[in-house]
């Protein structure tokens, strides 16, 4: 009775309510966005590099995979040593670089991964097939470079490699099959993308001698032993650095500091708004009903019931606007999300705004006890308030 | 057996720094199935009077015993079980719930006591009916006119078979013709074994009393 009761209150005013609760439906949509915005890059990117199940990158001494042009050097001997490893299920190196195609009149630049297929963790194959081992011609493009270049499967293709960027003269020309169509992990949005044996993609870049690779990523059999897998590579290969994903992921949120503090003062705000809309209102209707409230208190109903009346059509009034506030947040995420991750260079998998079902739910349970809560003041008003003085202020 | 006593009351207000003595050491005894009405001229404590000897509000000196209890004794807790179960109050404004229907209003002190939902509503359509007001159990209260509302109010303070009805000017809002029914309705309810004790300046409702005491500048002058 007491929720119908409070229900029907508030549609009393309804004009008062609606815009009360599409405030609180506001301040309920920024909460939930800045919950998804403090953890959802960093969660995007723990995801985008589990994704293939490698928990461990080697890169070059001082540098961050992909962070700049450094490459390992003897590359098949690492590989070779990690593979034989028991702890090791999977190496997968890879080596990238500018490579290069004609497409009717233009030089279109792309992005060329050198990959070993035995064990690679940088692409899902999602047409045609992938590379065999020793496949020397064999291709993979992205999506967007076969509809960009026309290229089919099966189709004969040339790339060129270490372009002299004035003459726009190419020292390097190579043929490829198209093999099959590719999703490339760390792909941006504009990137054109294809890969080919390590040793064909070694051939067209600006290498030092040797081979090389600008990354090798390594699977542990166990989850558990990725820390000590981590930290026994480094001990024993000193002029390599060793990440796990743990350790990147860690890193990453260091510099992410100035997003989490901006989400935890808007997550802040929001919450305060909402406190101020429900008391607000509260006290505005409390007021009003002071003496309705004083005759409940003198035919017998007690000041804990008055209390929970009050506090009930507070947690109305706030699951209303949570739940406004969730569709409202949602789509406000989705629009925010298309535009940052429009910026230039950022890997499609990344996402700005992420829903973590336990963060969210805690986030909302925050926001409806606050927003309940929020009603303390004017319930401890109506309770309060003297029975005798306000039937006869009522009465005058 | 006395079933409402008040002795000595004396309340004295302050407002604005003043004091205004609303009592002056005002005594009665209400038994059971006595009818009284406390009238006077405005101003003169009877409203005063009637919370004090409901538990409203606490006297300045003085005491009010509730069929043995002293009031003075009780916790506002205790003191809202006691309005509850054993005081019925009708007031001149009607103090309905507007978004209740008539049947939700009188259900609410059943409600409160505890009683489960068949309960309370076979009770109050009983309670409808005996105030003529079944068939209009439906209706918001926001729809009912202001006899109607008042008929309601009464089956809300006989929701839970008080001992005593208060009632504070029941015929105040209404007009002669409605206000007349409601008369008519306290006549059945005293005359079906109810306690009634009624403020009011109508000095045709005081003369269907059993018994009328005067209040003057709070003192009563006639009793």
């Amino acid at each position: 009775m007491r929720l119908a009761w409070a229900f029907r209150q508030l549609r009393r005013h309804s004009l008062r309510t609606g815009l009360a609760v599409s405030g609180i439906a506001v301040a309920a949509a920024l909460l939930l966005d800045m919950v998804m915005l403090s953890g959802g890059m960093e969660s995007s990117f723990e995801h985008m590099l589990l994704s293939r199940g490698f928990q461990i990158r080697l890169a070059p001494k001082g540098t961050l995979p992909f962070d700049t042009e450094a490459t390992l050097g003897d590359a098949r001997e690492l590989v070779a040593r990690l593979r034989l490893d028991p702890a090791i299920a999977a190496v997968g190196p890879v080596l990238a670089t500018s490579v290069y195609a004609r497409v009717r009149d233009s030089l279109l630049t792309l992005v060329g991964y050198g990959v070993d297929p035995l064990g690679q963790g940088i692409y899902q194959v999602t047409a045609g097939r992938d590379l065999a081992r020793g496949d020397s011609l064999g291709l993979l493009v992205s999506r967007r470079t076969a509809a960009r270049t026309g290229w089919r499967l099966g189709d004969t293709v040339t790339l060129l490699g270490r372009l002299d960027p004035q003459a726009a003269v190419a020292a390097v020309t190579r043929r490829f099959i198209v093999r099959g169509e590719a999703d490339w992990l760390y792909d941006s949005r504009d990137d054109l993308s294809v890969g080919a044996a390590i040793e064909s993609i070694q051939g067209l870049g600006r290498f030092p001698a040797g081979d090389r690779a600008s990354l090798v990523m390594v699977k542990v059999r166990d989850d558990r032993a990725v820390d000590s897998v981590a930290r026994r590579l480094a001990a024993g290969l000193p002029r390599v650095e060793v990440h796990s994903v743990a350790q990147l992921v860690r890193q990453f949120r260091t510099r992410l500091t100035y997003f989490r503090q901006l989400s935890v003062i808007l997550s802040t705000i929001s919450l305060l708004v909402a406190v101020l809309l429900v008391g607000t209102i509260l006290t505005i209707t409390v007021n009003e009903r002071l003496g309705e409230i004083a005759a409940l208190r003198a035919i017998g109903v007690s000041r804990p019931h008055v209390v929970a009346q009050v506090l009930a059509e507070g947690g109305l009034l706030t699951l209303s606007g949570a739940v406004l506030g969730l569709g409202l947040g949602l789509v406000t995420a989705r629009y925010l999300d298309a535009i940052l991750t429009s910026f230039p260079g950022l890997p499609t998998a990344i996402r700005f705004f992420v829903a973590q079902p336990v963060a969210l739910a805690r986030a909302g349970m925050t926001f409806l006890l606050t927003g309940t809560m929020a009603g303390t003041y004017p319930a401890w008003l109506a309770a309060r308030a003297p029975i005798a003085t306000t039937l006869r202020a009522e009465a005058e | 057996m006395s079933l409402l006593i008040g002795r000595d009351l004396t309340k004295v207000y302050r407002t604005d720094g003043q004091e205004v003595h609303a009592l002056r050491g005002v005594s009665l005894e209400v038994a059971a199935g006595d009818y009284v009405a406390i009238t006077g001229p405005s101003g003169s404590g009877k409203s005063t009077l009637l919370q004090l000897l409901g538990g409203i509000d606490r006297p300045t000196a003085g005491a009010v015993e509730l069929l043995g209890t002293p009031l003075e004794t009780l916790g506002d807790g205790a003191l809202t079980r006691l309005r509850l179960l054993r005081l019925g109050f009708v007031f001149q404004r009607f103090h309905l719930l507007p978004v209740l229907t008539a049947r939700e209003n009188v259900e609410l002190p059943m409600a409160e006591a505890g009683l489960t939902r068949r309960e309370r509503a076979t009770r109050a359509r009983e309670l409808l009916a005996y105030v003529g007001l079944g068939h209009r159990e439906g209706h918001r209260a926001t729809q009912l006119s202001g006899g109607e509302m008042q008929r309601v109010a009464i089956a809300r303070a006989l929701a839970n078979r008080p001992a005593l009805l208060l009632a504070d000017e029941p015929t105040g809002e209404l007009d002669a013709t409605t206000g007349a029914q409601v008369l008519e309705l306290f006549d059945r309810i005293n005359r079906d074994g109810a306690t009634i004790l009624v403020v009011t300046h109508d000095e045709q409702l005081a003369g269907r009393t059993q018994r009328v005491v005067r209040l003057k500048d709070g003192r009563v002058v006639e009793c």
